[in-house]
């Protein structure tokens, strides 16, 4: 597929400024849908939180099951852009872009919810460290500061690991594309040059982030697990919840991720970029996640089975047989049953067989997270206390808000930065000579080392 | 000497007449859900008497159980407020602060006595019951956590009079509304740091026990309860 | 800024310019520093884009990071001192709670310290004028020499033209 740095601008630049229908057509879905999470949410803060289907017991449902949602689906940029990035592997480079930013919005969508939450919204910010005439600050024993800390620093690393790599695409944009939008990419570009010395300077930048980003995204989901393993209530008072929520996390990203790259491709033009190969190997990542799923599912739950705990065996039942078994059932089919057959079989694993298991994984982690909160709310020690949970309009207007807001995000950003960057594409393209100067040439013949010119072949 | 505040629930005298939840009511300023919040699961009774079944016909028996918050030495809902809003005072209670509330409803998750309770809206009372209001009680508006606090008004008010006078508390002096309310006598309330006080004779008992005492929350509210082979009441 | 470069589609003629262009430097009147490579990817492995790559970028991220982690020792530590409040038989400074935010602030420390460095030692943001053409963006390598004598152009451009490149323009 050669195309020369001539032909990629080409590709790349064209969506900025050729709009079709279909895309005004989305952003008008996808606005209303978030317009009318504003309004779902002005007539929580107007009534009170009781408009929500929350009650006692169950104090948390639909608001920290998106919360957990998204903050697990902002996992794909991570694993994609940095992971690959370390192991050099080629075939990440047209990937990395979207899956940054998907990283970004998912996250940004993730930090709003705790604020939409609150039974008193208007007053997040007394979770913000900052000194105040009341002496107090806040509690840094909560999970919640963890959360907030580690969502801060996820959603900084984050952003800057999107606008870093940005910065060259910005500079070729300022030069390439003409009118008001050469004055937006000036400013992205902060006056990039393209010297060597810039070059080095921003891949040992990316460097040490992709090293930093990784650990701190792994802490950030097994911190926003501890906001329920740090609490002593059946059914969540568990160890595995760290480890369990990072892969359900992963799992759940990559399934965002592909889903994402395939409208891209379709809407954007993207078909010789984003090749059946891309889907191929992240349909095959996909796979080994739905089994790391299904093997924590299966260690939590037999752990509980077999120390027949009553508090626990009671949260268990309920979820297993009891009165959310159609969802517990659902999720299994949605994380494993449907997936695995198409992800394992090669020849399913196409960009449509990839969607449609992307598609229910993400329906099932979804459900994954409901019924890690509710079950557990509904039964906790006392039976008097054991209540029942049904959500109201607020709740899944607030619900479809996120995923609206999520396609808008993505639709303006598509629109205004090249959904692949250009720059490392190039390099990918062209037969790097990693190897030209330091290689040594072993001549078994002569059983001599002697220097030479070896030429590495590390495109794709 | 500091105060250790303790109560003491006697299961072998209680009714379930519920004129502790009444008094509690009154007493606390909390709000009536009424019946379509009610159903909906949002009444918030800061005691609450559970009835349980013990046994089968023709043996069955009815055991009472007043459940408040049982003022945790290591309260699980502390520990997890972003604000500060649930703490542990010098005197062993925990404290619901209402201005610091946010409403993450953390602590009403963390607890596993499930005695916590929010205002879904703001409260409202009929006229006139709004004359009925007790003054030294906050009103809670919407989005606030609330839950048993001891009448810590009625504790501070007694601490204070007693602090005017220059004296010590005396055992037995003033109550919370619901020890004052019970009739048949079943609830004890007063200072473990008082040796003598008839809660620590009481919580010295054999029949003492304490509620979900596995989970290591430490609770303050001691429970009396003759052991079921030997009691046929 | 005026300046007198060239345009090479692939980076051995590049380099070959450079190389040429270093030698002759001194005695055409050239510092090292007017010489000027720009391109539209990096070109590792390659002499005149490998000079540039020290950096002590590593170094300056990890003392970053130890400053991110006293900045979060701070919090945890004496913000919870100065109105102490206990919450659950804890300590007030738990090792375990403070452990985890300590954490998050040296990564935060470390990232922000990267960036800081990045637009640091890259001149970002640069609001001179730049050296540039927009055949970079198709591929070509810029190979230039910024504030040429006017004595030394006829070599210069000869000496790029060598190299092989197709013309030679002016900025």
């Amino acid at each position: 597929m050669a195309k020369t740095a001539e032909q990629i601008r080409a590709d790349l630049l064209r969506p900025l400024v050729r709009t079709s229908p279909a895309y005004w057509f989305a952003v008008a879905v996808a606005g209303s849908m978030v317009l009318a999470g504003v309004f779902a949410f002005s007539w929580q803060v107007y009534h009170g939180i009781g408009v929500w289907g929350l009650n006692w017991p169950v104090f948390w449902a639909f608001d920290i099951t998106n919360f957990v949602f998204w903050i697990g689906i902002s996992h794909a940029g991570t694993l994609i852009s940095a992971i690959l990035r370390l192991a050099n592997a080629g075939w990440r480079r047209p990937v990395t872009r979207c899956a940054e930013a998907i990283t970004v919005f998912a996250l940004s969508i993730g930090a709003i919810i705790p604020i939409c939450h609150l039974g008193r919204p208007w007053l997040f910010f007394w979770l913000v460290p900052y000194p105040t005439e009341r002496h107090i600050w806040p509690n840094f024993r909560s999970p919640l500061l963890w959360d907030f800390v580690a969502i801060l620093t996820y959603l900084s690393g984050s952003s800057l690991f999107l606008l870093l790599p940005m910065i060259p695409d910005a500079g070729a944009a300022r030069d390439l594309v003409k009118g008001w939008r050469s004055k937006l990419y000036g400013l992205i570009a902060l006056g990039w040059e393209g010297t060597p010395k810039q070059w080095h300077r921003l891949e040992s930048a990316m460097h040490i982030m992709a090293i930093a980003i990784i650990p701190v995204a792994v802490s950030v989901h097994t911190i926003v697990s501890w906001d329920f393993a740090m609490t002593p209530v059946p059914g969540w008072h568990s160890t595995i919840f760290g480890p369990y929520f990072v892969v359900g996390a992963i799992f759940s990203g990559i399934a965002g991720l592909i889903l994402a790259m395939a409208l891209l491709r379709k809407f954007l033009h993207l078909e010789e970029y984003l090749e059946p190969i891309h889907f191929d190997h992240l349909g095959k990542l996909l796979l080994t996640f739905s089994l790391l799923w299904l093997y924590f599912t299966f260690a939590e739950h037999l752990t509980a089975w077999y120390g027949n705990d009553t508090a626990e065996m009671n949260v268990l039942w309920a979820t297993i047989r009891g009165p959310f078994a159609p969802l517990f059932w659902a999720m299994v089919v949605c994380n494993f049953i449907i997936p695995f057959p198409i992800l394992a079989i090669k020849r399913f694993r196409t960009i449509t067989g990839a969607c449609i298991a992307s598609a229910t994984v993400v329906i099932g982690m979804w459900l994954e997270r409901f019924l890690i909160i509710v079950p557990t709310l509904e039964n906790k020690f006392l039976p008097y206390s054991w209540g029942t949970y049904h959500p109201t309009w607020v709740e899944i207007t607030l619900t479809v808000a996120g995923f609206g807001m999520m396609a808008l995000l993505y639709l303006v950003f598509s629109k205004l930065v090249p959904m692949i960057s250009m720059w490392e594409l190039e390099a990918g393209v062209r037969k790097a000579p990693i190897y030209r100067r330091r290689a040594v040439h072993f001549d078994p013949q002569h059983a001599t080392a002697k220097a030479g010119l070896a030429e590495a072949d590390v495109s794709r | 000497m500091t105060h250790k505040w303790a109560m003491v629930l006697d299961l072998d005298r209680c009714t379930g007449c519920e004129a502790c939840v009444v008094a509690c009511h009154a007493e606390n300023n909390i709000g009536t859900a009424g019946p379509d919040q009610a159903a909906r699961g949002r009444a918030k009774h800061w005691i609450r008497v559970e009835r349980y079944w013990e046994g089968e016909f023709p043996n069955a028996k009815l055991r009472f159980q007043p459940v408040l918050c049982q003022q945790c030495d290591d309260a699980p809902c502390e520990p997890v407020c972003p604000t500060y809003a649930s703490y542990h005072t010098p005197e062993g209670l925990n404290a619901q602060v209402y201005n610091r509330c946010i409403g993450t409803r953390f602590c009403a998750n963390a607890c596993p006595y499930t005695v916590r309770f929010l205002n879904f809206y703001n409260p409202e009372w009929d006229k006139p019951l709004h004359l009925q209001l007790n003054p030294d009680v906050s009103v809670r508006s919407v989005g606030i956590m609330e839950k048993c606090t001891f009448c810590v008004q009625r504790i501070r008010a007694a601490e204070i009079q007693a602090e005017g006078e220059k004296r010590d508390l005396k055992d037995g002096e003033f109550n919370p509304a619901c020890v004052q309310t019970c009739a048949p006598k079943a609830m004890v309330f007063g200072d473990l740091n008082d040796p003598n006080s008839e809660v620590s004779r009481l919580a010295r008992s054999g029949r003492s026990t304490k509620l979900l005492a596995e989970l290591g929350t430490r609770p303050n509210v001691n429970y009396l309860l003759q052991d079921s082979g030997k009691n046929n009441g | 800024m005026k300046a007198l470069y060239a345009l090479y589609s692939d980076p051995d003629a590049a380099q070959r310019a450079v190389n040429s262009l270093k030698l002759s430097g001194g005695a055409l009147g050239i510092a090292e520093r007017q010489i000027v490579v720009v391109s539209s990817e990096p070109f590792d492995g390659y002499d005149f884009s490998d000079e540039h790559a020290q950096t002590r970028i590593f170094l300056l991220a990890s003392i970053g990071g130890i400053f991110g982690a006293i900045l979060g020792l701070l919090f945890v530590r004496f913000t919870q001192l100065v109105y102490p409040l206990p919450t659950g038989g804890m300590p007030l400074t738990p090792r375990w709670t403070n452990g985890i935010i300590l954490y998050e602030t040296t990564m935060l420390g470390a990232i922000l310290t990267t960036v800081v460095t990045l637009l640091i030692t890259a001149g970002l943001p640069h609001l001179g004028r730049r050296l540039s053409d927009p055949e970079i963006w198709h591929g070509k390598i810029l190979v230039g020499v910024t504030d040429p004598p006017e004595t030394a152009r006829p070599e210069l451009e000869k000496q790029l033209r060598l190299a092989g490149a197709a013309e030679v323009k002016t900025a």
